[in-house]
């Protein structure tokens, strides 16, 4: 088949591509995008130029770093906290008697932050400790329906393996489970760092204090400066995708059977 | 022939059913494995459980595993407990209800712990076995070079072959030390080649232990036989809902038991026609 028609596989479903050709997609998919918008843009809507003008401008300020480590320093900490609470939780729901707690925080994704700002200020001290709370709040019941979609899944085998080995209960928990489901739960986690990384905007524009990026982007959304505003989101994107990089690193690393 | 005594029963099926959703599968399961006995020899026991495909095998091998109980009906085993006195260790013997453990299980897919190493899982298995204790590496080391696994210890299951898998499975439930071991249709998918591998290596299994008791499920009737002493059939019996075994076969009594080159008997072939004519 010539080349020119090979490449027309990319159009036929489940057509596995190798890894330049996916980096030249990806590259010229994003170019062109980025060419339609710098030709169609104007008015409100900034263009790229400009957007990349906002950045460079932000890059040269202190306190763009200074809002940027607020903010990374909060997500890490929540993150933490959050996986902690979720794997003592997900751990214990195995056992009957902790299931409805398990499943009580899996439904409390339903609820919004908005409607429990007030509750959360009463019960912390300071608003470094609201933001914390308001983000533990809202990362726990995502994290916990992750890890026990990842323990319901656990297939029977297992458990029948562990068994016919002379394990007792408590030694197939700990078998299958902690260390059986190590791995996947740094892929929920990285999964779900996503959602982290996208509250802690909305949480630091709920409560401004100590500052952040999303309490900076609040800030120059209130003057309509779309550039500078563009540029934070383009800030936040490379972040969380450099992450979702480093974990996915970090993952194969610590559990090299995750490699294929 | 070559002489043999049957002794002492050392797993005893007694009316066995099981039902799922108010359909029975298994109904009046009766059979029994008893020690074999050869003059001169360390001769353990390779039974066979044949049968169609739906018949209810992998029902009635959950439940020879402990892993599944039956609706009625009990599976015991003698087991045997090492008792240290005076200078040595002897062997007491009581019967009891099968439980999870009591067998080593080999399942169909070879099924590993995908996180842990050959050599890991291996560990973990030995661990269990309180015959080994502070020899579990040196257990280790002799079956994975009789079985010529020794190179891929520091592999996971998803890097091994389907064959090296399957010597795995068995090194880590011999590891265990089960005078049990029960294996799902382990020629399954297998080529000619591989295939006379595992049945030598199942024969030299067999063949550790007087009271090692192999049985092995499966469907391939001709392989059941050239590896067995014992053939059951499970099939159905009129008037019965559920499968039974409805025959079975002592080839030892044929004189078809414990020879290499048994295909070439004719007696083998009369035998596997038999069986084939029962399912």
């Amino acid at each position: 088949m010539p080349p020119a028609l090979k490449k027309l596989n990319m159009f036929s479903p489940f057509e596995r591509l190798n890894r330049q050709t996916i980096l030249i997609l990806i590259t010229s998919q994003a170019g062109l995008t980025l060419l339609i918008w710098q030709l169609s843009g104007g008015g409100l809507i900034p263009r790229p130029s400009a957007v990349l003008e906002a950045l460079g401008h932000l890059l040269t300020t202190r306190l763009f770093f200074d809002n940027l480590l607020a903010s990374l320093l909060l997500t890490g900490q929540a993150l933490l906290y959050s996986v902690l609470i979720t794997l003592v939780f997900g751990y214990a729901s195995v056992i009957p008697f902790f299931q409805p707690v398990a499943q009580f925080i899996v439904k409390c994704r339903y609820l919004t932050l908005t409607g429990l700002i007030f509750i959360f200020t009463l019960l912390t001290k300071d608003g470094g400790q609201l933001k914390l709370s308001l983000l533990l709040f809202g990362i726990v019941p995502f994290l916990t329906t992750s890890f026990l979609s990842v323990i319901g899944h656990t297939p029977a085998q297992e458990f029948e393996l562990c068994q016919t080995l002379g394990y007792n209960r408590w030694q197939s928990l700990y078998e299958v489970i902690i260390v059986g489901k190590a791995d996947q739960v740094f892929e929920v986690v990285r999964q779900n760092f996503a959602i982290a990384w996208m509250m802690i905007t909305m949480v630091e524009g709920l409560n401004m204090s100590e500052g952040g990026i999303g309490a900076l982007m609040i800030k120059y959304n209130k003057y309509n400066d779309l550039p500078h505003v563009l540029a934070l989101q383009s800030v936040i994107l490379g972040i969380g995708l450099c992450f979702d990089y480093l974990l996915g690193v970090l993952r194969h690393w610590l559990f090299p059977y995750t490699k294929r | 022939m070559t002489p043999y005594t049957k002794k002492e029963v050392l797993l005893r099926v007694e009316d066995v059913s099981l039902s799922y959703d108010r359909v029975c599968v298994l109904q009046d399961i009766n059979f029994s494995v008893h020690d074999i006995v050869r003059p001169g020899l360390q001769q353990g026991q390779v039974v066979s459980l044949v049968g169609r495909s739906g018949i209810g095998k992998t029902q009635l091998f959950r439940l020879l595993s402990g892993l599944q109980k039956p609706a009625t009906g009990s599976i015991t085993i003698r087991e045997r407990m090492p008792v240290e006195r005076g200078n040595g260790v002897i062997d007491l013997y009581r019967e009891r209800v099968v439980q999870p453990g009591d067998m080593g299980v080999i399942f169909q897919n070879y099924y590993q712990l995908g996180w842990r190493t050959v050599r890991q899982s291996l560990l973990l298995a030995a661990r269990q076995n309180r015959l080994l204790s502070g020899k579990e590496e040196d257990a280790i080391r002799q079956y994975t070079l009789q079985f010529d696994v020794a190179d891929v210890l520091q592999r996971y299951p998803a890097q091994l072959s389907g064959g090296q898998q399957q010597r795995v499975s068995i090194i880590q439930q011999l590891l265990k030390g089960s005078d049990f071991l029960l294996l799902d249709e382990p020629f399954s998918g297998l080529d000619v080649c591989v295939l006379d591998k595992v049945v030598e290596l199942l024969l030299q299994v067999s063949m550790s232990d007087e009271l090692k008791t192999l049985i092995v499920v499966s469907h391939d009737i001709a392989t059941a036989v050239t590896i067995s002493d014992t053939v059951f059939i499970l099939g159905k019996k009129p008037g019965l809902e559920g499968s039974t075994i409805v025959r079975e076969i002592d080839l030892m009594e044929r004189g078809l038991a414990w020879q290499r080159e048994v295909r070439q008997e004719k007696a083998f072939v009369e035998t596997v026609r038999e069986i084939r004519e029962c399912l």
